[in-house]
């Protein structure tokens, strides 16, 4: 099994802990990619994102699921819930909180 | 001596039911099951062993096993959930760290954590008032070397001495073990789930046969259940300190648009809670 370089998987856990490097990757990556020193061949593997690319360039999973959520544009995490998999169960999971 | 009142094992999130409605409902149905269980048992003190899916621990600095010892902490806004306040219990979580440490487990400490679906849904599920004093146990799996399924079993047998040896008589404590079950996460395969490996990984716990499972290498999980299957390390911790406890079987459902074997048990001792 391929492990990722250590600086591909810094580059991702830096950036998904800064709100403001997730918006500013999201809207144009290329300057992280220089910065974290990724050469032509794994920056095309990562934008394509395919599992089999990702398998290739030996991203860890759920490191994965960080990159694919930095790639599309999305409101400061705050203390508000963001959109997830769990909206459609909400109201009934916290009404007895809420009531 | 504490009373450990017995464990559940359940997931630690769900997804859209968007095509799959029925499984979805049957599955919500079975989370508001398992709410009611714990509103009858009316535990005093909550341990939830959980991994984390690297929100507060990744690649930086690899933990293993830690334990929450906070007093009180802020969950992490994620899968569609508010950022919520869950009261830790300090004197709890230090003292079964110090003895874990008489019984070969150096634990670290976690003091500043903010937890996310792994805990925050499964706590919203049992204690949706959000007053039960909580611990978390993190057994990290998605980690390169993850504790194993061996060692995790274990700790949830030196948590059950802790509370039977330590504990005030009037404290009742409920383990939850949360994950799984069998699913293979953006790596090839996806979208497989392991029916038959679940179903053998339900029997053994509620046949009080956990010992069973955890004696498996974490290879062998993650070949017959996929990378996120070696969740139920929560699960064998969780089973470990009920030792002896009735089982049962929650609900089950394989869903393939959500990926995952999603499953719930019991495993409780059944004299009057109160």
């Amino acid at each position: 099994m391929t492990v990722a370089p250590y600086y591909i998987h810094r580059m991702i856990q830096a950036i998904h802990r800064d709100p403001e490097a997730c918006a500013a990757f999201a809207s144009d990556p290329a300057p992280y990619y220089a910065r974290y020193g990724l050469d032509q061949r794994q920056i095309a593997l990562l934008e394509d994102a395919s599992v089999a690319s990702m398998t290739e360039l030996g991203v860890h999973p759920n490191l994965q699921m960080k990159y694919l959520r930095m790639r599309t544009p999305r409101p400061a995490a705050g203390e508000s819930a963001l959109p997830g998999p769990l909206d459609a169960y909400l109201d009934r999971l916290l009404e007895k909180r809420n009531g | 001596m504490g009373k450990l009142l017995g464990a559940i094992c359940m997931p630690h999130v769900m997804f859209p039911p968007d095509g799959v409605e029925e499984a979805a409902e049957r599955v919500f149905a079975g989370m508001m099951e398992i709410r009611r269980i714990v509103e009858r048992l009316n535990p005093t003190l909550i341990v939830m062993a959980a991994g984390d899916h690297f929100n507060n621990f990744d690649l930086a600095v690899q933990i293993p096993i830690g334990v929450v010892v906070a007093d009180e902490m802020t969950s992490l806004a994620d899968a569609g959930l508010p950022s919520q306040v869950f009261p830790g219990h300090r004197e709890f979580a230090e003292g079964f760290v110090r003895f874990a440490s008489k019984h070969d487990f150096e634990i670290v400490q976690i003091e500043e954590v903010r937890p996310d679906h792994g805990i925050a849904f499964p706590k919203t599920v049992v204690d949706p008032a959000g007053h039960i004093p909580i611990v978390p146990v993190y057994l990290n799996a998605v980690i390169p070397v993850p504790p194993s399924p061996a060692r995790c079993h274990r700790l949830g047998q030196v948590l059950k001495g802790y509370v039977e040896d330590c504990r005030p008589a009037d404290e009742k404590v409920l383990v939850i073990g949360t994950g799984g079950l069998s699913h293979w996460l953006r790596v090839p395969g996806e979208g497989r789930i392991a029916e038959d490996f679940d179903s053998h990984v339900i029997a053994a716990l509620i046949d009080g046969d956990s010992a069973r499972i955890a004696a498996l290498p974490s290879e062998e999980i993650i070949a017959a259940s996929g990378n996120g299957g070696l969740e139920i390390i929560s699960w064998l911790f969780a089973a470990a300190a009920a030792e002896g406890g009735f089982g049962r079987k929650v609900f089950y459902e394989p869903i393939p648009a959500w990926v995952t074997g999603m499953g719930a048990i019991e495993l409780l001792h059944l004299s009057d809670p109160d």
